[in-house]
């Protein structure tokens, strides 16, 4: 226990000094049992408040330091910092007591919270004054990353990264990469076509000495800690030897089995033995197992019989590929909102009813139309296109209370396409308002208005039903109150982004947050968006929140630089702030292997006991309360310690 | 029917043989009503077991005890011990199991069923008796027990003398065993579960407080509940600071940093703390034997704050403590099924 505690309080200016007496507590602190030096300053973390701190240390020969003031997340790093080079006292003998954002930021009469402010200040010192010494511990890290998730958002950190001389495991549930960007046929608010932009850097992706594409993989477990992770990954089998495969179709043609085509959501079928679109990178057909006639044993084998090349092997088997990285990003992309959840807009019950995903495939070059928008039910072009946005969006009670930030500009955009493809025809736009932030965003939705006439009515719509052969839409105009009916020709939703299901799977095996509705969780709303709460681990794209192509291509830049960061040292250092276990009082009842989040207890030689692993450990404390006999404990957060704090607030 | 004469010959054999160590089961008592419970290790002992309804006890307790006895002995004697079970002492032998306490191989579990009714609660069955004095119960039919008493042998319905937890018991049957004895019967359902504590909870705040008051303030922290729990296993408890070990190795740091959590004395604040604690260390692991509130010299109804736990565990989080060794305990684990409206 150590004997000479220094307290200085800092005024923050007038952040904490208007609600808090500053000068009060530190002269009260000042008569605390061991505290020989007190003193208060107007703003600590200023250079003279550094030097004053580590005068003092010195001076009074402190063993033990608190410095009330703000969050620990901001000056905890700055404080002990000047602790251990200013002060020469080791770091960790230095504690903060957060007296602004847990005190002043949330309470307005003073007298009160001075008196918490004092609670807080002593607890901090009755903590600090069991303080041990500690050294951080090195540990060295691995300069390979892995990407999940082959969308925009995947390629452009997967590059990033490999142009900065990193090696990169790119896995890709799907047998291509590209994600939904690829799926798309202009792009606002340059009306660039989507595929002309990214299939560049897919093909680059393929050919990049740097970087190993494992497309039809997911990440199945991953273990270690920042710097230091193993992933095993599965790898289905394709069944086709991408390096022998020609691409002649051959296969494809005598292929009998036919199920819906994912690229074109629907709109057109495939055969069993596909490559998903021209431009799929890797550049292969494959086997999809699931719609086979049967392949263990052969029931059909035409496409083998066929395959000139002699690509097709039906003896492949799935694959588990360990690897050994430093860092993760995490790029799993998003889903449209299920459409069985949108009943009331007919959509799954009228042919002519799509999604923004299924109009993009319709103005595509490449699409089933060969780029000519027409209705699915009879192929006619259709002269009145109704276009709903927030399908699922801003709507707490039903659907997802978040607004999906794109919709509004790719509606626009949809409207603007259409006019380009069907210029008598009669676009209309259901919206709540437009929202258009944005580089050219705003410009683009006033053109669609202006230029391209397109009938913009505020107001939801109730329902979209059929009344003698014809669609009719049911809506409300609010501007001018009136009900509105339009007999559509073609219904085009603007679906809800939600989190896809790969990031589901993805936050599960990789142990991270996801937010209320279900998005990546990030580690700092403002602060750190690009990082996700657990080291080493950073997001990427739409897997985190709504964004569009730009934001998304930002984000990975971002995390990409993150992990370069992060990679750039050749040891880093682990907090020692780490649990360490009482054998004299473990019972070995495996409670705590179980409760860790972090897979860093397990049971060890020669009595079964627990045993952390100093490394994996972050210091969480969830051991601490789950074990019943107080037989584990973090240093430095000791049970006495809590002990003590709980005495000092409860002023016994 | 359950046949004492199988169960017999069942330990006899064992311990011919020297498969087994130890067989923990009951006999007839010297003194009162109930069993008591017997640790053999002669097969001619085997014929003094019995298995009646005055078998309450939880033998569970036995395995936690010869563990330590063993240790304490250095013996390396390592065959398993045997132990007759109920539904309830098997799912505390399941408890021990999912906390590593021992392993399977260790112990030979020697399942009992309680017949569709239960054992039975002495202090209610001396209140029906009145001046007579019961000297036998045997197990009649699915609803009944037979007295014997010193004016002869009587039926009475067993929901009148049952034990309060076999009348809300959710699983009669051993959900562990090696073998079994006796039938399984359909689940009774005499109470709802957690019939009592229900309707404890619906008392006001005020009226609790005052009833809990006075329990803890009659508390004489004897530590009878603490020492007849099998859950209880730990060498030191962190409520009591005399239980506080000081081997060779502790470090005079060590011995500076114990937390002396609750004073000594039994005031009724320190009492009140001790039953809470302990109330929360038995969250997911207490199986409701009731043998805390059967020992209790002055009576406090300990079942009321263990079951509650066990009532937020089952409706909460669809946790039966004691029903599968192999799932994780209720506190260290996490389903994504887990209700989480409270982490904001
Ligand atoms: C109808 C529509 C029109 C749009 N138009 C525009 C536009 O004009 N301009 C614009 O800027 N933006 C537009 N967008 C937005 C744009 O599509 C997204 O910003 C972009 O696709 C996000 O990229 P991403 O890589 O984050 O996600 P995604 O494109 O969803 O990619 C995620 C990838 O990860 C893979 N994956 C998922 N889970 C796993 C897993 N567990 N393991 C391995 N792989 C996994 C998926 O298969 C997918 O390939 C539009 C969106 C929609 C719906
Ligand atoms: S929870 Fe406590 S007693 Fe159980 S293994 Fe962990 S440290 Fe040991
Ligand atoms: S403090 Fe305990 S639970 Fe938390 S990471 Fe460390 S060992 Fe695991
Ligand atoms: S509750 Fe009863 S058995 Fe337990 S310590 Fe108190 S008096 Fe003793
Ligand atoms: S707390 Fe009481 S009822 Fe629960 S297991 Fe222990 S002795 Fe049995």
């Amino acid at each position: 226990m150590t004997k000479r505690t220094g307290v200085f309080v800092c005024h923050c200016g007038n952040n904490i000094a208007a609600t808090v007496d500053v000068v009060r507590v530190a002269e009260e602190l000042g008569r605390e049992e061991g505290v020989v030096y007190s003193k208060d300053y107007v703003y600590m973390c200023s250079d003279p408040g550094q030097s004053t701190m580590a005068k003092a240390i010195k001076e009074n020969k402190l063993d033990g330091v608190v410095v009330s003031c703000c969050s620990p997340t901001l000056h905890e790093k700055t404080f002990r910092d000047v602790t251990e080079e200013g002060g020469g006292l080791n770091s960790f003998r230095c504690e903060i007591a957060n007296i602004r954002e847990q005190c002043a930021w949330v309470h307005s009469d003073k007298p009160k919270a001075t008196e918490k402010a004092l609670k807080i200040t002593k607890a901090a010192v009755k903590r600090v004054q069991h303080n041990q010494s500690l050294t951080p511990i090195g540990v060295p890290v691995t300069r390979k990353v892995l990407v999940i998730g082959g969308g925009i958002a995947g390629i452009q950190a997967s590059l990033d990264l490999a142009n900065a001389g990193f090696e990169v495991i790119l896995v890709e549930k799907n047998p291509t990469v590209g994600g939904h960007m690829i799926q798309l046929s202009e792009t606002f608010p340059t009306l660039d076509c989507s595929q002309c932009i990214l299939s560049p850097k897919m093909v680059e992706i393929s050919k990049h000495k740097n970087i190993k594409l494992l497309t039809q993989a997911e990440v199945k477990e991953i273990s270690g800690f920042v710097g230091n992770f193993k992933a095993k990954i599965h790898q289905k089998a394709v069944y086709v030897d991408p390096e022998t495969c020609k691409i002649c179709d051959d296969c494809a043609k005598v292929c009998p089995t036919v199920v819906s085509n994912e690229y074109d959501v629907g709109l057109t079928s495939r055969r069993a033995i596909f490559i998903p679109f021209a431009q799929a990178i890797p550049a292969t057909y494959t086997l999809d197992e699931s719609a086979c006639l049967g392949l263990n044993p052969v029931v059909c084998g035409k496409c083998a019989e066929v395959c000139e090349a002699g690509a097709i092997n039906y003896d492949m088997r799935p694959k588990v590929i360990t690897e050994e990285i430093g860092a993760i990003i995490v790029a799993t992309g998003f889903d449209l909102y299920g459409k069985e959840n949108l009943g009331e807009y007919g959509m799954g019950r009228y042919a002519d009813v799509l999604d923004g995903l299924q109009f993009e495939r319709l103005c595509s070059a490449s699409g089933p139309t060969g780029g000519h928008v027409l209705r699915p039910s009879d192929h006619k072009e259709p002269k009145n296109v109704v276009f709903i946005q927030c399908a699922g969006s801003r709507d707490p009670e039903t659907h997802c209370a978040y607004c999906s930030k794109i919709c509004c500009m790719y509606t626009a955009k949809h409207a603007t396409l259409y006019k380009h493809h069907v210029p008598d025809g009669q676009a209309y736009v259901f919206y709540i308002d437009i929202r258009s932030g944005g580089k050219g965003y705003e410009e683009f939705v006033q053109r669609s208005m202006e230029r391209d006439e397109v009938m913009y009515l505020r107001g939801r719509v109730s329902k979209v039903y059929e009344k003698s052969g014809k669609m009719i839409v049911l809506g409300v105009d609010t501007i001018s109150g009136k009900n509105v009916e339009i007999e559509a020709d073609m219904v085009v939703l603007a679906l809800a982004m939600q989190p896809s299901q790969g990031t589901a799977d993805a936050a599960k095996t990789l142990k991270i947050g996801r937010d209320k509705d279900g998005f990546l969780a990030e580690a700092h709303p403002k602060l750190r968006p690009v990082e996700s709460v657990t080291g080493g681990i950073f997001l990427a794209g739409a897997a985190q929140a709504p964004k569009d192509i730009p934001e998304t291509v930002c984000q990975a830049s971002a995390a990409a630089s993150k992990v370069i960061q992060l990679l750039s040292k050749d040891e880093l250092m682990h907090s020692p702030t780490v649990a360490k276990v009482r054998l004299s009082h473990c019972t070995g009842c495996e409670m705590c292997v179980q409760a860790c989040p972090y897979g860093a207890i397990d049971l060890g030689a020669p009595s079964n006991k627990a045993r952390v692993n100093d490394v994996l450990c972050e210091g969480c404390g969830t051991c601490q309360a789950v074990c019943l006999r107080a037989a584990i404990d973090v240093k430095n957060v000791a049970q006495v310690q809590i002990h003590d704090m709980i005495n000092a607030c409860l002023g016994v | 029917m359950i046949d004492v004469a199988q169960l017999k010959a069942h330990a006899k054999g064992l311990l011919e043989k020297g498969t087994v160590r130890t067989v923990f089961g009951y006999r007839k008592s010297t003194a009162g009503l109930l069993a008591e419970p017997a640790g053999i290790t002669e097969a001619a002992q085997a014929d003094d077991l019995i298995f009646d309804p005055s078998c309450v006890q939880n033998l569970a307790l036995y395995l936690v005890n010869d563990k330590k006895h063993q240790a304490e002995k250095r013996s390396d004697d390592k065959r398993p011990v045997a132990v007759v079970a109920k539904g309830c002492d098997s799912r505390a032998i399941t408890v021990l199991l999912q906390e590593n306490h021992f392993s399977r191989e260790s112990v030979h579990v020697i399942g009992v069923s309680c017949e569709g009714t239960g054992v039975v609660d002495a202090r209610k069955l001396a209140r029906k008796l009145g001046n007579k004095k019961a000297l036998a119960v045997a197990f009649d039919g699915a609803d009944a027990f037979a007295v014997t008493t010193n004016e002869g042998t009587q039926s009475i319905a067993a929901a009148e003398v049952m034990a309060e937890r076999c009348l809300e018991c959710r699983s009669a049957h051993p959900t562990l065993s090696d073998v079994v004895f006796g039938e399984a019967k359909a689940e009774r359902g005499l109470h709802t579960p957690f019939q009592a504590v229900k309707a404890k909870i619906k008392e006001s705040e005020e009226d609790r407080w005052a009833y809990w008051s006075r329990q803890f303030d009659r508390c004489l922290r004897c530590y009878a509940c603490r020492s007849v729990c099998p859950m209880c296993y730990c060498d030191e408890c962190v409520v009591d600071s005399i239980s506080f070990v000081i081997a060779p190795d502790t470090t005079a740091e060590e011995k500076a940093n114990r937390i002396k959590w609750i004073e000594r004395s039994p005031a009724k604040s320190e009492s009140a703390m001790y039953h809470m604690v302990r109330a929360i260390h038995l969250a997911g692991r207490c199986i409701d034997c009731a043998e805390c509130e059967r020992v209790c010299p002055v009576n406090i109804p300990l079942r009321l704050l263990n079951t509650r736990l066990e009532m937020e565990a089952f409706e909460t989080f669809q946790y039966n403590p004691g029903s599968d060794p192999e799932l994780p305990t209720l506190t260290s684990s996490f389903r994504d099924t887990d209700p989480n409206s409270f982490i904001r």
